[in-house]
């Protein structure tokens, strides 16, 4: 049989953002595989460089818009290091608040798509619609659906009091009987699972091997998740499972998205639950001095680095992060040989590319 | 498991999308829209335009003061300006209908003037003193002595306000 390439993208493989394949095909199986990223460059890591360290909270918030919170967080945390600031203990909580908020809100985002990929509209309509759940709770409590501007050098710029903090609840609980019945219909629906066992399966080994992070890893059974691994602020005191799956197929994939939005209403639960009083952020202007850093977090999509250098001027003289969609798209070589043409987007949307975080 | 029992009760529900424009749609009590100035209560320290990330905030010589621009169609809504300015002219409304024809796109702007004082002591010109930051600086003053202070400025105020004796006020 003779052997094609055939051009996937740039425009709307998966999402509405650029990536470019070149597929070789032979006959309705991809044999092998040609990734192009650069499209949605913006060169976000050259204008950090000229904004003040209080602008850049706002730019990092703008790299992305799902995991937006996971980047000025963990740039946040990033200068605190340097400046030795300790942030209070109830900003601390209210920080894992705001970040597990996005985080269901994320995963239900990718889950939802891949529902769209596989031809599955009214699951589509309907996940999108629990979403809104989320959303609505994001815009009443932080003012924005997606860029929550919930940080703030030493701080956070919300609070949360008993009204807060009882409409917050009341949410979760709303979220909680449509989660659990979606997450039945996506474990047991036949159309849904004719589509996705057995997809775009990615080993065990080779998970390790590329270095995939976040619930890509986690699919495959990799047990790593930086809220366990590493803890930062007050993952530590949280009691949560990280989810595993061992069959790395896009099914497993987005169960794992599923049921880590059902930890994360666990986790919030206990925020509010143990959250102590006191203030929201530190009382005096901070000061940064000359000094470098290095912040890890877990991002929806998985392993968020950033790295800091500063010089003593307001503006940081070097930024880098390294988002998780950087080692997932390596993964997407092993995922995508064998599978058939049609499945393309299905896998593509399975690592949930967050295309503007790695080109930036 | 079937979707169709989903989909029958998602059916008789009717939509869930918001009706706008023909309906009310959902505007949060904290919601971070358009932003509001109020000239009476800015001190024209600048920070605003200092901190904006969009540079949407300007200020420009008058030959009475400074005149105060923030343009809309810039604005990010990240709020910064609200949380940075200490005395408190600038809020963030619930007001986001901002839509508007293309030939109107430069009047979107916020704009006033905060003109210079005189002070009351030594004539000379001066920034303004607005009251919430000069309630803040003098907490349990009254508000007459506060009043008093706001129309000085800095030099006669540290005079004023200085310890007579040598002891703490």
């Amino acid at each position: 049989m003779s052997t094609y390439k055939i051009p996937v993208g740039p425009l709307h493989v998966a999402l509405e953002e650029p990536m470019f394949f070149k597929v070789e095909v032979e006959g309705e199986t991809v044999v092998g595989l040609d990734i192009t990223a650069g499209h949605a460059h913006r060169g976000i890591e050259y204008l950090v460089a000229k904004r003040n360290i209080h602008q850049n909270i706002v730019l990092t918030e703008r790299i992305c818009s799902l995991c937006s919170n996971s980047h000025p967080f963990s740039y946040c945390m990033a200068l605190e290091r340097i400046a030795g600031i300790v942030v209070p203990e109830r900003v601390e909580y209210l920080r894992v608040v705001a970040d597990e908020i996005k985080r269901i809100a994320s995963h239900l985002f990718n889950v939802a798509i891949t529902a769209h990929l596989v031809g599955f509209d009214s699951l589509f309509m309907h996940v999108m619609e629990i979403r809104e759940i989320m959303q609505d709770t994001k815009e009443s409590i932080f003012g924005n659906r997606m860029d929550l501007g919930a940080n703030c050098i030493g701080g956070v710029r919300y609070d949360l009091d008993a009204e807060g903090r009882g409409y917050l609840l009341a949410q979760l609980d709303k979220l909680k009987a449509p989660l659990a019945e979606v997450r039945a219909l996506y474990e047991t629906n036949g159309s849904f699972l004719r589509r996705t066992k057995g997809v775009g399966v990615l080993p065990r080994a080779e998970a390790i091997r590329l270095g995939l992070v976040g619930p890509v890893a986690r699919a495959s059974g990799v047990d790593y998740d930086v809220r366990r691994k590493a803890p930062y602020v007050v993952y530590d005191k949280l009691s949560f499972d990280v989810q595993t799956l061992p069959d790395g197929d896009v099914w497993s994939r987005t169960m794992i998205r599923l049921r880590e939005a059902i930890e994360s209403i666990r986790i919030i639960e206990q925020c509010m639950r143990d959250m102590p009083e006191g203030p929201t952020t530190i009382d005096k202007t901070p000061e940064i001095p000359a000094g470098e850093s290095i912040a890890k977090s877990e991002a929806p999509r998985g392993e968020l680095i950033y790295y800091l250098r500063t010089d003593g001027s307001d503006k940081p003289e070097r930024l880098k992060w390294r988002v998780p969609s950087y080692n997932n798209w390596k993964g997407l070589q092993v995922m995508l040989t064998g599978a058939k043409v049609a499945d393309i987007a299905l896998v593509v949307g399975s690592i949930d590319p967050c295309i503007s975080c790695t080109e930036r | 498991m079937w979707f169709l029992p989903v989909l029958i009760r998602n059916l008789l529900k009717g939509p869930s999308t918001e009706a706008f424009p023909f309906g009310e749609a959902m505007t949060p009590k904290k919601m971070r829209a358009r932003i509001a100035f109020d000239p009476e209560s800015c001190a024209l320290c600048r920070v605003c335009a200092r901190i904006c990330p969009a540079g949407a905030i300007q200020f420009e010589k008058r030959p009475d003061g400074l005149e105060f621009n923030l343009w809309h169609n810039s604005c990010v809504f990240c709020g910064l300006c609200t949380l940075y300015c200490e005395s408190e002219g600038l809020h963030a409304t619930g007001d986001w209908h901002l839509s508007h024809p293309q030939s109107e796109k430069y009047d979107l702007v916020e704009k006033a003037t905060v003109k210079f004082q005189k002070c009351s002591k030594c004539g000379k010109q001066k920034m303004p003193a607005p009251l919430p930051l000069m309630a803040k600086l003098y907490p349990g003053l009254s508000a007459d002595e506060i009043e008093r202070l706001r129309a000085m400025c800095p030099q006669c105020r540290k005079a004023e306000t200085a310890p007579q004796d040598g002891g703490t006020q």
